[in-house]
Parts: C-alpha cells; structure tokens; sequence
C-alpha cells in the first residue's frame, strides 16, 4: 500500500485543501492538485483499472497521459485519464470497463482464456454459419469499447481563440524553457506551450533532488515568466502540427488557434516500458511515473522496488527511492553498472544490489506485485534455468526512451535510428522547425540547454531569412545509449504485453508477422499494435524493435508507422467550438413572422413557404394564395434573388458569352429570359437580364446560384479581359413581384413612371420613383398574370411592402409564399432549375431549343456542347395531368414512370391547380414515350400505377394574355 | 491550414477562398468551330497528375480572382500569375 | 464456443499459414500485371484465377496491400443509388460482401445496420425519394422515412438539429452495412496467393511500355517485367499511372479525410448520413466513432489531415448528437480521392489495347471492392466490356454520355 510522503520541494498538491469524492462507492480524499490516480494511490487503492481485452487488474503506467488503462467515469463524462485529470471535490467515480466492480469484474476469466484467442482470431471465427454472425456480434460488441457515455448529455461547445507568434516553443522542460528564453531575448515572440499544469518537465520529477538543476530551474522559469515576449500557455496541449505551421493548443478553456512562422520542438521523450511476462501487473511501473509520483504528489509508489536498469536513469530513480524511503531489493542490469556512471557506484557503496547482465523474466502477484524473477540475460534472451526470486511489491523499469516525435512527423521531418543512442533522432527538418533536448538525443543537463541555445538561435535566424553556420543537428547528443535496443524477454507463457491498450503479448506480434503480416503497417493493423487510445506510445518503439528482430532488418529499413493527430484525444466540444449558422433575412423578415409565414430555408436565406391562417391546413393556405394571385393581387417577397449589375462598354458582350441568348440585341428598357448552362452544356440558371442604357445591365439569379452566377460572370470578364464592372447588389437591394390584375392600378397612384401598356409593355424594365423611393419595376411573367417585379433598396423595402399590402386591401391582395409561386409557374409550364432539371440536364431535354440560338451566336459558354446535345437528346421534360375529379392517390415528385417494367422517367413537379382543377405536373420522360404517348403510368406509394395524361404546356392561358394586360382590358 | 502570401492582401488563409481549379482556355477557332473531341477532352479531361498546375482561386472576402502557380503534390505556391498571362479570346 | 477457438487453445504453437507470400523475385512475364495491392487489385486477381483459372498474374503495390484507400475508407457498404446502372452494379456488389466471409473463410466483419440518409430540406427529401423508387424498382430496401420512424430507430439523436435545418424525413436503406476494410484486402490476397498469384509490395511502376499502341509490358524499380495487359487499379493514384500513357482522363485527386473518437461502449447500431450537414457516422466493433465529411475543397494529391475538417465535423456533428461533445477526436487521416466529373467510375477497356482501368473511384470505392474485381476479371478475362460496367465506360465523355450520379452523391457514403 503506498502512502503520503513528507512534504516534496516540488509538490503540486495543497496539502491545507482536503478534496472528498466517491471512487466505486466508497469515500476517498485526496488533496488539491491530486490527479485522480495519485488521489487513489494516496489513500490505498492500487488497482485502478482493467485491461481492454482480458480485463486484467491495471495500475500506473507513466503518470504521463499514457495510462488507457486507468481510465474513470462519471455520470457527466466518461474515459477520463486519471493519471493526468485534475482531481475535484464531489467527483463521484467509477473504472471504466470493468464488468461489475473494480475489484470483481466478471470478464476476468477472460485473461485464462487467452490462448483459445490467438491474434486476429476475430479474422477466423464466428463467421460460420453465416446466420450465427450477427448473434457473435452482438457479443463482441457488447465486450468493445471502453467508457459509456450517456446519450443524455447536453451539449458542451467551447469558444475558440485565435493566436500570433514568431515561435512557438513545445515543451517546457529545461530544453524548451532555455529555448524560449534564447529565442525572446534574440527578439522573437515566442509561445511557450506544455501539457503539463507546471512548467520544469523532467527537471521537476528527475532532478528534483539536484542542487544544481534547482537553481537552473528556478533562474529559467523566473525569467520565462518574466520575459516580455513570452507568453506561457501551461496546462495545453498541442495536438497536431498543421500545414504552415498552424498548431492547435489545447487547454482546458479550449482551443487556442495558433499560427506560428515558426517551431521548436523541445517535446522530449517517452520512456518506454520492458516487455517481460506480467509487465503490466500493478506495482510495475516505468521509472518516470515513480518519479512523477514522489516529486508532484508526495506518494511512495512502494515499499520494497527492484529496479530494471537499461540506462543511467535507472540508478537515478533508485536514489529517488532510497530518498522516499522505499527499500531496495535489486538492481537488475540488463548490461552492466559499470557504464553507468557515479550514481551506480554511489549505490554499490551503499550497499543496494545490483545484479548485472540480468533481466525480469516474470513479474508475480495476483492483482499486484509481489515478487519478481530474475534470470542472467545476455541482451537478447533469458536464462531461465538460472532464476532467484525477489520480493517486492514495485518494479521500475529504466529501460530506454522513444523521441515525442508525433507532431515533428506530421511536420515531415524525418527521423532515423542511431546506433549510438539506440534512439530514433531527426536527422532532417523542414523549413520553419528546430528541435533541440531529448527528443534530438541531448540528454545531460548541459546538452540540453546548449542544445536549446543552437536551437533558438537557428530559429530566430531563419525567421530573419538568415541561415546559421554551425545549424548542425548533432552537435550536443549524448555519446552513451539511454536505452536498450531490446528490452525484451520471450517467455513460454506469455502474459509479456507489448500493447497494454489492446492487450498484445509479444507471441501475437511474432504469430501475425508469420502469417505474412511482416511489414510495420500490416503488423499494426493486423495486431491492432498502437492502435489503442494511447495511440502507440508505449508501444510503438517496441512494436518497431521486434518486428525489425523478426526480419532481421535494422530499425530504419523496418520503418514506423505514420503519427497523425491528435496527438491526445481532443474533446469534441472544444473543437466544435462556439455554434455559428449564419443565416440572411430579408427586409420583409419581421413583417412575415407576424403574418404567420411559416418559413422554409432556401440555401442561406429564409423565405415564407406560406403564411397560415386559422383554420386552415398547409394545403388550403397554399391554395387560397394560388387563387389569390390568379383572381385578386398577391405579393410575394424575391428579395433572395440574386440581383447583378453588369455596366460597361463590354457589358453586352459578356452577356452575350455567359447566357445562352443574345443580350447584346436586347433593347433599351426590355428584359430577356436568361438561361446559363456550363461547358457540358447542362442548365445550371436562369434569370432575366434587363437593358437599362447601351452599356448597363440589370441580371437576375435564382436564389440558390446567385453567388455563382457572380462568380462567372466576374471571372470570365477577367479572363477575356473585358470592360466591365460588376456589382453584386443582392443582398443591397429588395425585390417584391406584385402580381394579378389589380397590379397597375395599384401602382400607377404611387409611382411616377408610366405603366401603360405603350409605354410599360410586357417584358419592360424601368426605372424611377415609388412613394418617393428609386425603383426599378419589371415586368414579368413568371406566375403568368399582370405582374411587376419591384427592386429597390432594403432600407425601403418594408415600407414599401406595408403600402402595398395597405392599398391592395380593397382589392383583396395577399401576401403569398414560395409553394404558392411553385403552383403558380407550374400551371405556365415554367421550370425550377434544379427540381425540374437535375444535374445532366440540357436545354433541349428541358423543351428550351428556343433558348439556344447555335446559328446566330458565334460563342457562347457550352455551346459547342450543346451543338451535340441537340442530336442526342434522349430525354423530355413534358407536361402532365390527372383526370378531372381524380379520387386515387396522388403521385408526388420523384415517383417513377413505368412502361412495360422499365423506368421510363419520373415526376419533377406536381401540384392541384386552382385553375384547371385538376392535378397537373412535369415529368423528365424518356424518348419516345416523351412524344409518342398520350397516357403514361406512374408508379406511386405502395406500387399501384396510375394513368396521367400528356397535356401540352403551358397549362394555363397559353397565349400569354393575362400577363400582358389587366383582365379588363382582356375581355 | 495553408496560407497563400497573396500579392494584393497579403498573407490570407486558404478557407478564405474558393477553388476553381485549373486554368484552361476554350479550345474554339476564331470562327466559332471546335472539332469534337477537341472539344470533349476540353470540356471533361483534366491535367489529374501531381504537378505544378496554374489555378483559379477566388477570395470570397474580396471578390477578387487570383491565378496562382501551385505544386499539387507539396501544395506549395510557387507563384502569382499575373491575370494578363492567361487571357484570351472569344469569337464575337 | 466456435470450434476453431479451441483449436487454437489446444494446439501448441501457432500453425496459421501465411496471408500472402514472402518478398521474391519478379519474374519477367507475367499474363496480366495489376497494378495497386488495393482491394480492387487483389479481388481482381482473386476472381482472374479463381473464375478465369489466370494466374500468371502480378499485384505491384507501391507500398504495402491496403495501405492506400482501402485502409483509410470507413467501410459504408450500401446499393441505394440513383441511376439504373448504378444501383445495380452497387447491388451485385453487396451480395458478394454478404458472402464474402463464407468465400474467403475469413471474418470480414460484414455487419448490415441500416443506414440513414437524413433530409433537412425539401429538395434533398425529393431525392431521397427518387433514390428509394429506383431501388425499389430493383428490388432493393430502400424507404423514405418521416421523423417519426427516424426518432424511433435514432432516439438519441436530436432531429431538430438544435433549431436550423431541422431533419425532415430520411432514406433509410436497411441493408446498409460495414465491413474491416483490411480483411477485405486480405482475404482477397490471401485467396489469390493461394491460387498462384504473385503479390509484390514496396514494388513501384515506372513506366508502361507499348508498341503499336499496345501494352507491352511495365518498367518498375524492382526491374522490367513482359505483359500483355495491365490494369490500373489505384484509386487516388491514377492519373499518375494514366500519365504514363498520354491517357487523358476526367479524374482529379482531392483528399477526403475522416476521423474516429476514443472507444466507448457501442451504443449506436444504425450509420447515419447527413448530406446537408456533410457528416456520417458509425460505431465500429471497437467501440469507436468513425465519422467523415466531404472530400476537401481543392485538389491536393496528399493525405495530410487538416484541422478545419475536424472543427467542422465537430460542429456539425454536434447538432444531431449533442452528448458527442463529451467525446474525444483520437485520430484523423486522410485518402485520395479520384472524383470524375458525374460521380461515376470509370472502368474498363481504354484506347490503348491491352490496358484497363478501374478509377474514380471518389468516396465510394470500397463498397464497390468484390464487384469491380469481378467485373473487371472478366473483361480482362474476356477481352470485353462487362454489362455491368458497360455505363461506365472510358469513352462516355466523348460521347457525352455521362451516369447522373451526382444528385446523390453530396456525401457518397
């Protein structure tokens, strides 16, 4: 049972705040600056976890962030790190993953049973019969996963901030601390980023005791802290290294966005764990977490430790121990105490034994350590036929380090191994990236802060545009190994895990490589090795030094696998971020809502679909607004439009080029439908283009490709060179259709502009003056009566609207939405790009070889396609209808034409019709049923078919009558 | 995220933008003709492999096109085209 | 228990034989070269000796089998398609995944969820019906949905999406499954190596030699090799390999990314799209989200990640599962993506005799893996086009042609 020390110099927590919460129903205190798992060491509990596939006991690992098997839950949140998740008063939590309790988890037959799961044994089972499957799934899928979440939960988001510096700094051990401070006093704005709550890094847990390092550490976090171009963000992560140097920080607040012009990676090293059979039993940790555990949270990780050494560090964090009172059972050299310095000789003189040439060949304990065997090794193997017990309740394992090498991969630097550390080191970098400390083999204190000064400077030098002389990456490594090269012993029973997030012994590395699984990507995918939450990093470097064993390759000719973000799991609310939907209204908006509209989303905007009434269902709403227009006056709100003025000299010209027709013959003070297909020579938009002088333009587009149409338009009269300004004035200026027989007169007491059909004909623009506001007034034929399109600006919109709406009152107007208006143009035949066309659709299918004039227009965009397309059609938009009083059920849009078993084409509009009184609508039909039949068949809900009869279009008021005069100027 | 060093607004991000890809030029005579396939591989066919490829990129913010020399594989822009170089015409 | 786990259990040692064989050298001749160790590739040498008994067949890949698309895909398998042709292709391609297992003797995970593609307007509900007619014509599950059902089957999802674009109804497509991507790969190398194939990693082609207009054989680094035909069969590296050979080809590469969460105990058994949104989602045997977008805006021929993709996945993502924002992102990566301009492939004979292509493959590739190899087998096999792929011929954009794929493809998973 391991216990509260006396008071550390470093100590994170506060002893005078007392903190109480619940950990598997049972109280449990700890103090502020606790971390849950060094709360939970503190009062006695060791077991914290269960394995992921044998739900085997788990306790500390690193202490760094790398423990997934330590994982808790609560009733707000699930697979919380206990080795680094602060701890807080009232938390109330559980393990995550056990089946039942902690201390009884009912899978954990699970691990006697691992021989009858070989690997990938899920690659070989349960798929025979076929029909059993799913019942194995649900099986498996009730053993998958780790934490449950609640589906419960309410949303979190949290803000995001952006940040600017010259050079960013990861890291804040003596490395990056000395790195940033160089770097600042040379002139940078440095950012000085760490995971850690407290700046110091390993000068905090491994030189806790030095008096030397205390005095350095104390003089560099000062003047960090201090420096005026330093900014300190502790307590972030980094998470990935992103294209220019664009590098998230993670913080408990939330992600602060930081582009740098440069980095310095000082990100250090991860100490790797010995792959010995029961490696992974509580009370076997790497020497770090011990470390970490005495100096941040005053906790003697045991009472009696034996000591795997594969490096100096080992003897270091022996001392450590002796000062934490633990008592020392052995040494266990993997090579020999000679080479490892003073500190070794110190602890012989002391009397602490220290056995060289040996390795751990088992740990023993049934949820912790109690004993470990040793046996003499010779660098690769055990000798298992000259073993000693030794008793102890912790092994350290001192074993060697992988570089924190994630995000300068992603940066793509490259790394190669070195024989003479026995490390991975970075041997190229790109532009914009220093690396300097343990992580680029510069492990002595002096190493490292010379190290960071090159570092610093070569930075600060390239961000001048300047390039160092002695820019050497080599220049302060070590010259000693701090790692084995294979600290690993075979064992016949196995239980030697390699991947404590997935639960891989070494035999499943060795069977998938013999399987054929022999490359470094086949044998993580196969094996899952690195693939757990921990992504690798306790894994990965042994992962790569037995798969290079098996092949008899060296490290860099076996490679490693790709790192990519994140480098931690990143919570989903921090990168979510604050909810952003823009949205656009127009002038009209309010009006609309106190009107009832009910309103639909059209891309961005939002627009009446139709405005309710008491009493009356969608369908009598939208079709009291159709009756409306057809009979009285109805107003509708086109603001969405877009709406482009195109003046100059070459205005006509580009016209000419972007729309299938000839604007440049347009004359003065008329409009022109406008129909834009692409080069492929499918309809893309329409619109109208109104003349309004020899060399102005007034362009309308539909709501959903205004910003298209613009953009074509402005890039073609780039590329040609033309003299032309655009101005997109959509969202500048309202636009209202005031439509239906009444229209003129309305008007004509509140405009100065002359309606007369002589002098306002059908098709007409004008411009002037509406109750004293500037207009311009279209006439168009869209819903095919008496109509005027109104542009003007938004500012005047409303109360232009509001007059309207107050004038046509007597004449019965009503305000009518865009369902109303569908009915509307589907009784004139017109189409809606988009729901009557479909993304292959040219004019010719569309019945518009009106619209295409191949022999008069030298060029227009899509024209040579549309000179092909008009042999081969295969395909027609036709008009349709459903007998008079019709009582079957109604086909919708998309159901499908049917002759003879086949799909011959489907329905793109259909709609009751006010004014025929009966059901009509437009179907893309295939040649030659398009016009050959007179009766075609439509398959609806259900399967029934039902017979719709071929009309000609337009439906209504074919000559077009009404929409040039009033009705009594009709009749 | 990668920013383009762009010669009239200076250093922008590419979520700023809107790609349009490749520059390319109406295969069509000055008398409005255009052989078929000529004008297929025009219309669908696209330089696909890793190069340098000259672009059309648009700054939303601004509303102003830009042409730029980018190597697809490294996406790295080697250069701003000046928008006179990849002008042409179109029969009238 | 399954039998072969106590097989396992009472053996001694470890007896599997080899997936696929170990590095040798190339021969120089070989019938027919494949080009790309992907799922397409190896199903193609799988059903050339297994159906057409041709086996003197090479697999060149570059890197290692499935390291390309196949491995960074999130393994949507579905047939709910727009046009004819293509949900009857897509249709033959999930009746062989549905025995797929069976075939190779090999788990390949193949789990049918139902699958979800939500509506949030009106225009995308009119798709979702026009898609649900044509497969229903073709005998394939397909419905359209109203929220009722959908609160039903998802009840933890928020249909109001947090109060914009609200879902309005949705396809829901119950043969929708997932699969291990990689066991897909492997079970077809494992089967084509056991019938003589030869699969080669880490082998890379330089060149393609032709004489006359006809393939002669492939240049790579490991040296030359003699052949006949050669099929192209590498997804986001085909106008590499098209560059070769002057071939002008629509294809071009734009990365799609995606990304998984942290694993957690499954608590979602349907895949859920959203084109609106641009997100999907499903939870993997391990506990894990796998979630993807869109391909990226622009071309890039990389599989970087990006940071805006995953900001935005979370966002939006966030407004049909609100309790996801207590998850955490784990990983993200990246494929490359070859988009032809009608979301189609294109597959088959080419104008050079003797090379084939199976490319553009967008978003969807591998739901089409067992069925592009069969095909294209044959039509190698045969020396001519396939029904099945007759629409997706090369020469369609020539003759304006085109699949009108694209009304369902805004997120074609």
């Amino acid at each position: 049972m391991s216990c509260r020390l006396d008071p550390q110099p470093l100590e994170w927590i506060n002893r005078s705040e007392t903190l109480n919460f619940q950990f598997e129903g049972r109280a449990v205190q700890g103090f502020a600056g606790d971390c849950i798992t060094s709360a939970l060491l503190a009062s006695g509990q060791t077991l914290l976890g269960r394995s992921f596939k044998y739900h085997r006991p788990r306790s500390v690992l690193s202490l760094a962030n790398h423990d997934v098997n330590a994982l808790f839950e609560s009733a707000e949140a699930t697979n919380i790190r206990g080795d680094v998740v602060p701890l807080q008063a009232g938390m109330n939590l559980r393990a995550c993953h056990a089946n039942g309790s902690l201390e009884q988890d009912k899978d954990a037959w699970l691990g006697a049973f691992s021989r009858f799961l070989p690997v990938g044994f899920y690659y070989k089972t349960f798929h025979k019969p076929k029909k059993f499957f799913p019942f194995w799934e649900k099986i498996i899928r009730q053993k998958a996963g780790l934490g449950r979440i609640s589906t419960a939960w309410s949303v979190e988001r949290q803000a995001k901030q952006y940040a600017f510096c010259d050079l960013l700094v990861i890291g804040a051990g003596a490395s990056g601390l000395q790195a940033a401070l160089t770097a600042a006093e040379a002139g940078a704005d440095v950012v000085l980023a760490d995971e850690n709550p407290h700046l110091g890094g390993s000068l905090d847990y491994q030189y806790a005791q030095d008096a030397q390092a205390a005095s350095l550490r104390d003089q560099l976090k000062q003047q960090v802290y201090q420096h005026p171009r330093i900014r300190v963000f502790s307590e972030h992560m980094v998470c990935g290294w992103y294209t220019d140097h664009y590098l998230p920080l993670v913080g408990p607040q939330g992600i602060t966005k930081l582009r740098a012009q440069g980095v310095i990676f000082a990100t250090g090293v991860m100490e790797q764990p010995a792959v010995f059979r029961n490696n992974d039993l509580p009370g076997v940790m790497l020497a770090s977490a011990a470390q970490r555990l005495i100096t941040r949270y005053a906790i003697k990780p045991g009472k009696k430790a034996v000591i795997l050494a594969g490096n100096a560090e080992a003897y270091s964090a022996a001392l450590d121990l002796l000062r934490a009172g633990v008592e020392i059972a052995a040494i266990v050299d993997l090579a020999s105490s000679q080479t490892r310095g003073e500190v070794a000789e110190d602890l012989r003189h002391r009397g602490v034994k220290i056995l060289d040439h040996s390795a751990v060949y088992e740990a023993c304990g049934k949820k912790s350590l109690q004993a470990v065997v040793v046996a003499p090794f010779d660098g690769r193997n055990c000798d298992s036929g000259l073993t000693q017990t030794l008793d102890c309740d912790l092994l350290l394992t001192s074993v060697g380090w992988a570089p924190t090498a994630q995000l300068l991969y992603q940066a793509k630097a490259q790394l190669a191994y070195d024989t003479t550390l026995e490390q991975l080191l970075p041997v190229s970098l790109p532009s914009g990236i220093q690396v300097c400390g343990r992580v680029n083999g510069a492990f002595t204190l002096a190493q490292r802060l010379a190290d960071a000064k090159r570092a610093a400077q070569a930075a600060v030098a390239e961000l001048r545009g300047e390039r160092l002389e002695t820019d050497a990456l080599a220049t302060y490594r070590d010259s000693q190994a701090h790692s084995h090269p294979w600290p690993i012993v075979a064992h016949p029973k196995g239980k030697n895990f390699v991947d404590f997030d997935e639960d891989l012994q070494l035999k499943d590395l060795y069977n998938a490589a013999k399987e054929g699984f022999d490359n470094i990507e086949l044998i993580k995918r196969f094996s899952t090795n690195g693939m757990g939450p921990s992504q690798g990093k306790h894994a990965n470097m042994n992962g790569i030094r037995i798969l290079a064993q098996i092949r008899g390759q060296s490290i860099d000719a076996t490679g490693s696998t790709t790192a990519r973000p994140m480098f931690h799991p990143v919570p989903i609310s921090a990168l979510a971020g604050r909810r952003f939907r823009p949205e656009r209204c127009t002038a009209m908006h309010a009006w609309h809502l106190e009107h009832q509209a009910k309103m639909m989303e059209a891309g961005v905007w939002l627009r009446p679909e139709y405005y309710a009434r008491p009493g009356l269902s969608r369908e009598e709403a939208i079709f009291q607004e159709v009756e409306a227009v057809r009979k009285q006056l109805g107003l509708i709100d086109v603001s969405t439009l877009g709406k482009i003025e195109v003046l100059g000299p070459d205005a006509a010209r580009l016209l000419d080029l972007v729309y299938t027709m000839k604007m440049s013959t347009l004359k003065i003070g008329m409009t022109r439908y406008a129909l834009m297909v692409d080069q492929s020579g499918v309809i893309v938009d329409d619109g109208i283009v109104g003349r309004l002088a020899e060399d102005q333009f007034y362009v309308t587009a539909t709501t959903s490709h205004a910003d298209a149409t613009f953009k074509t338009l402005s890039r073609l009269l780039v590329e040609l060179g033309l003299e032309v300004r655009l101005v997109n004035r959509t969202g500048s200026l309202a636009a209202m259709n005031l439509a239906g027989r009444a229209a003129r007169q309305l008007l004509s007491g509140i405009t100065d502009i002359d309606l007369s059909e002589a002098a306002f004909p059908y098709l007409g623009i004008r411009e002037g003056q509406l109750l004293g506001h500037p207009v311009r007034l279209i006439r168009v034929g869209f819903v095919g009566e008496l109509g005027y399109e109104i542009h003007l600006s938004a500012q005047a919109a409303l109360e232009v609207w509001n007059a309207l709406m107050q004038a046509g009152a007597p004449a019965g107007i009503r305000p009518f939405g865009v369902e109303a208006q569908r009915v509307l143009r589907l009784e004139k035949g017109h189409i809606i790009v988009g729901q009557d066309t479909d993304g292959l659709t040219h004019p010719y299918e569309a019945n518009m070889a009106w619209a295409v004039p191949l022999k008069s227009k030298a060029w227009f965009t899509g024209k040579a396609s549309l000179a092909r397309l008009q042999g081969l059609c295969q395909r027609q938009l036709i008009g349709f209808c459903l007998p008079p009083h019709y009582q079957g059920p109604i086909p919708k849009e998309c159901h499908l034409l049917i002759e003879q078993g086949e799909i011959i084409g489907r329905i793109t509009s259909i709609a009751p019709s006010p004014a025929l009184g009966r059901v009509i609508g437009l179907a893309m039909v295939d040649l030659p049923w398009a016009n050959s039949s007179k009766f075609l068949q439509v398959r609806v809900d259900g399967g029934a078919l039902v017979e719709i009869e071929v009309c000609s279009l337009p439906f209504y008021d074919a000559e077009g009558l009404r929409q040039t005069a009033d009705l009594t100027e009709v009749v | 995220m990668k920013l383009f060093d762009c010669p009239v607004i200076g250093r922008r991000p590419i979520s700023e933008f809107d790609y349009f890809g490749e520059v390319r030029r109406p295969p069509v005579q000055a008398d409005g003709s255009v052989a078929p396939d000529v004008w297929s591989d025009f219309v669908f066919n696209r330089a696909g492999a890793p190069g340098v490829l000259r672009e059309w990129w648009y700054h939303r913010p601004t509303g102003r096109w830009y042409v730029m020399e980018r190597d697809t594989l490294k996406d790295e822009v080697l250069r701003f085209i000046d928008i006179q170089e990849v002008r042409y015409e179109l029969p009238a | 228990m399954p039998w072969r786990l106590l097989k396992y259990g009472l053996q001694s040692g470890h007896h599997e034989p080899r997936f696929f064989p170990e590095s040798k050298p190339l021969k120089s001749h070989y019938d027919v070269v494949i080009i790309g160790g992907g799922g397409h590739g190896m199903a193609c040498a799988y059903y050339l000796a297994k159906e057409h008994g041709i086996t003197n067949v090479a697999v060149l890949e570059q890197g290692y089998i499935g390291g390309g698309n196949t491995g960074r895909n999130t393994t949507i398998v579905r047939s709910n398609y727009l046009t004819p042709e293509g949900v009857k292709f897509y249709d033959a391609s999930v009746k062989l995944f549905e025995d797929l297992a069976d075939d190779f003797d090999l788990n390949i995970f193949y789990s049918t969820r139902g699958h979800f593609t939500l509506a949030h307007t009106d225009s995308a509900l009119r798709t979702m019906r026009w898609r649900a007619e044509v497969n229903k014509h073709y005998g394939i599950d397909s419905e359209v949905v109203d929220r009722q059902i959908i609160a039903q089957e998802v009840p933890y999802m928020d249909l109001d999406c947090a109060g914009h674009s609200p879902v309005m109804g949705a396809l829901y497509h119950a043969p929708g499954a997932v699969a291990r991507h990689d066991a897909v790969a492997w079970g077809y190398a494992r089967g084509a190596y056991q019938r003589g194939v030869e699969i080669h990693q880490k082998t890379r082609v330089t060149a393609i030699r032709t004489q006359g207009g006809r393939v002669v054989g492939v240049d790579t680094d490991r040296g030359p090799i003699q052949c006949q035909k050669v099929i192209s069969m590498v997804a986001g590296s085909t106008p590499r390999i098209t560059e070769m050979l002057g071939l002008r080809t629509p294809i071009e590469i734009f990365p799609l990314q995606a990304c998984v969460s942290e694993p957690v105990k499954p608590f979602m058994d349907t895949i859920v799209v959203s084109g609106s949104l641009h997100v999907y989602v499903s939870q993997s045997s391990r506990g894990e989200l796998v979630m993807g977008a869109s391909v990226d805006p622009s071309v890039l021929h990389s599989t970087r990640s990006s940071f805006d993709f995953v900001e935005g996945l979370a966002d939006k993502m966030l407004d049909l599962f609100p309790f996801m924002s207590r998850m955490k992102v784990m990983r993200q990566w990246a494929g490359m993506s070859d988009i032809t301009p009608d979301f189609a492939p294109i597959m088959g004979k080419t104008p050079v005799e003797g090379f084939y292509l199976d490319a553009g493959w967008g978003t969807w590739g591998f739901k089409a893996t067992p069925i592009s190899g069969k095909t294209m087998a044959w039509t190698v096999a045969n020396d001519q086009m396939h029904e099945l792929i007759q629409p997706f011929r090369y020469s369609r954009f020539a003759d304006f042609d085109l699949v009108g794929e694209k009304g369902a493809a805004s997120v074609g998973h």
